[in-house]
């Protein structure tokens, strides 16, 4: 019971802490916005494209880019724009119509469509591909129209409206494009962004949150207390504190994902096991933290530090797919990890409670190794 | 000049006791530097792997695994020939990201005039630009046949008078009349490590508004002011004294990030002479921010609140925390509403040409008009806080 006192103060002690509360609410809402615009449109590759004024056939080209559905398109006005976006890596490749491509075309000529990128870059070649399917298309009605104008005696504008009219009509080779397979990372946009934040600030305002209990410390707040409670009851109060203050950050992060950017979090259950096996996680790296440093400058300065690096490693900030198998690995010696592995199961792969098990089993080690040496530590230095 | 100098040397000399600043200043970013550089080593090329399925047994299928084996598709993915069952297991594995199956019939049915059966791309949902990348490679594929087919269809359509045998046998001897050709840019690729490298070297520089604005008030409570300031030296030499000492931290530590992530991670800054304007730009903007958390803070709760909104949001408004090049254009308008914002503007200018500092220009201006704001808002309080 006094032990439930102990985490009141703490958490009524935190509730009045503006800054601890932009921490807590403005800063992961913010960044959930901001991750979540970004990570967006992933599944197309972004292009920039310059009509230099070509005239109808160049027109209808830029229209047929702009409609593919393998490329995010931006416009520009001209070519020394687009060449500074595709330098500062906005596009990853630049498309230019020339002026004369109308005029080569009419006139029975080829004409080229240029693009602007760096040679050596593959993302450039996924990009150059999906052009050239469009420009394929373009040019079959051109070449179309040509024959038909030269084929039946009329002229070339006769004969494209002849292909144009036979699009469809004539039996083509299609290809068919279908996905198969489970999704090993979290959906796009905010249904990336909110989880893993949540496992970032539940984490670095866990160990941030040292300084409170630092600060209990150098106030002698812990010693007052020491004459009336035993040491148990303090270490018990302030784990229940630590780990209320986690819960406390997953459910703001939780209401608001939902809520406000309509995030899914798969099965109740097994959101609820892992939010709260998480926070235990967070509680007891916490406390820990407030025995292993000495100042609460230390723990403001460190803690985040700490805890933006483990997420960086746990795929807290991008997809631990996109990293080598080495990396991967070594991201999974620490707790970061598994708790966004358990969330691409609940979430991406729709699975339960049952699916989620191995992930839940090795972050109780950890909550359950972290808290024993946080209750241990904590406990000696207040005897001490 | 002297008295603003042992003021400066006396604040970095506390400075460098307290572990909290050298590990904000140095230590933490070189690591985040060190972890970027390692995760993204090799990763920021897109490479597919694709497997190929030849269920026509053709010269047309031979083909299409030539297509797909080509020099101008090596550098961009790998491709297996496999059997359908094999192919279909492994994308649905994530063992290949994509698979190309030609039909059985395929080679038949396209000398003919009538329908083909499709050519099909599956694609593992988490790399769909895999599956589109085979899907262009295979709409490439049967471009030309497509077009002599419509050509065909169209000269018909036209009124030509050949049989349409006759029609298709011309046809054949077509070429598609627009091509696709590159025209190298000529400048440098920006990578992961050239972007985070400036990025997350200023994100802990902006840590010294908070260390800045928090010496004073704590000198204000413990009454060093107070004695300094009845002693024969001017508010603003203490004012020079104490912005000196963040200079010379923030140059410190943007400096040590642009030598060890240039020296040992690969990190491209490009022109010296502009890159040092540029951090002497943005160090200035945050001298006179934390000069405007000290003047607005009433109490020192809040210079921890003020300078927290400040340091966060200014650098997830800036970009400091995403590629800001991939994001919206609203996003990375709204990022040169921030000091940061430009100065990465500028490093990523810099990192991919060979310009000096003309190619800063803009930049240096709009980080100096927002110092300028900002200390004039800061300066207009400065003499109230010093005197008491």
């Amino acid at each position: 019971m006094k032990a439930l006192t102990v985490a009141g103060a703490g958490i009524r002690r935190l509730l009045r802490d503006r800054t601890a509360l932009f921490f807590m609410i403005v800063l992961p809402i913010l960044i959930i916005v901001v991750i979540g615009t970004v990570a967006t449109g992933g599944d197309r590759v972004r292009v920039g494209l310059a009509d230099q004024g070509s005239g109808p056939l160049g027109t209808r080209l830029a229209a047929d880019i702009e409609h593919s559905p393998a490329l995010d398109v931006r416009r520009f006005h001209d070519q020394t724009a687009l060449a500074r976006a595709v330098r500062r890596a906005e596009v990853v490749t630049g498309i230019v119509i020339p002026a004369d491509l109308d005029a080569s075309l009419q006139g029975g000529g080829s004409a080229r469509v240029m693009l602007l990128a760096e040679p050596g870059n593959p993302d450039q070649q996924a990009a150059r591909a999906a052009i050239q399917a469009v420009v394929g298309d373009h040019a079959a009605l051109i070449q179309a129209g040509r024959f038909a104008a030269g084929q039946a005696g009329v002229a070339f504008e006769q004969g494209l409206e002849a292909a144009q009219a036979s699009v469809g009509r004539a039996p083509v080779a299609a290809v068919r494009i279908s996905t198969t397979g489970g999704s090993k990372v979290l959906p796009k946009g905010f249904g990336y962004s909110a989880p893993t934040m949540l496992v970032l600030f539940v984490f670095i305002n866990a160990v941030a949150g040292a300084s409170s209990i630092i600060e209990s410390r150098q106030l002698g707040i812990h010693g007052r207390a020491l004459e009336a409670i035993p040491p148990r009851t303090i270490v018990a109060g302030e784990v229940l504190c630590a780990l209320a203050t986690c819960l406390i950050q997953a459910g703001i992060i939780v209401v608001v994902g939902s809520a406000a950017f309509g995030v899914s979090w798969g099965s109740t259950v097994g959101a609820t096991a892992l939010i709260l096996t998480w926070a235990l996680v967070g509680a007891g790296a916490g406390v820990l933290c407030s025995s292993v440093f000495r100042t609460p400058e230390q723990a403001t300065a460190i803690g985040p530090t700490l805890g933006v690096a483990l997420g960086m490693l746990g795929g807290c900030m991008w997809p631990l797919q996109i990293v080598g198998p080495g990396m991967r690995a070594f991201g999974h010696l620490f707790p970061h990890a598994w708790a966004v592995d358990g969330f691409i199961v609940l979430t991406s792969q729709h699975g339960g409670l049952a699916d989620i098990t191995r992930q839940l089993a090795v972050l109780g080690a950890f909550a359950a190794g972290l808290l024993l040496l946080a209750t241990l530590q904590l406990g000696r230095r207040l005897t001490a | 000049m002297r008295a603003a100098l042992l003021i400066a040397t006396k604040d970095l000399r506390q400075r460098a006791r307290d572990r909290s600043a050298l590990v904000l200043g140095f230590v933490a970013p070189l690591a985040i530097a060190a972890l970027m550089s390692v995760a993204f080593s090799g990763t920021t090329h897109f490479h597919a792997r694709l497997a190929v399925v030849d269920n026509d047994h053709s010269p047309l299928g031979s083909a299409l695994v030539g297509v797909l084996r080509s020099p101008d598709l090596a550098a961009v993915a790998s491709v297996r020939q496999l059997a359908e069952a094999d192919a279909r297991s492994a994308v649905t594995s994530g063992a290949q990201e994509a698979a190309l199956i030609l039909p059985a019939g395929f080679s038949a049915a396209a000398t003919g005039p009538g329908p083909v059966p499709p050519i099909e791309v599956i694609a593992n949902p988490d790399h769909l630009i895999s599956g589109r990348l085979a899907e262009a490679v295979a709409q490439g594929f049967v471009a030309q046949l497509n077009a002599d087919r419509l050509s065909v269809q169209a000269a018909v359509g036209a009124g030509a008078t050949a049989p349409a045998a006759e029609l298709a046998r011309r046809a054949s001897a077509l070429q598609l009349p627009e091509t696709v050709v590159d025209r190298p840019s000529g400048q440098h690729e920006l990578d992961a490590i050239s972007y985070f490298a400036p990025a997350m070297g200023m994100f802990f520089l902006f840590f010294a508004i908070g260390f800045g604005a928090r010496g004073f008030w704590t000198e204000r409570r413990e009454g060093t002011l107070d004695r300094l300031a009845v002693a024969p030296v001017r508010p603003s030499t203490i004012l020079a004294g104490k912005a000196l000492s963040i200079v010379v931290y923030g140059l410190a530590s943007m400096t040590v990030m642009w030598l060890v992530t240039s020296l040992f991670f690969g990190a491209r800054w490009g022109n010296p002479v502009a890159v040092a304007l540029l951090i002497v730009d943005v160090v200035l903007a945050v001298v006179a921010l934390a000069a405007l958390v000290i003047t607005w803070a009433r109490t020192e709760r809040q210079v921890d609140s003020l300078s927290s909104v400040a340091v966060f949001g200014l650098t997830i408004i800036g970009g400091n925390f995403f590629f800001i090049s991939a994001a919206p254009t609203v996003m990375r308008r709204l990022a040169l509403v921030t000091p940061n914002g430009w100065a990465l503007r500028g490093f990523i200018d810099l990192a991919t040409t060979s310009g000096g500092p003309r190619v800063v220009v803009a930049p240096l201006l709009a980080i100096l008009t927002f110092t300028v704001v900002v200390g004039a808002l800061a300066a207009a309080q400065a003499r109230r806080l010093v005197v008491g």
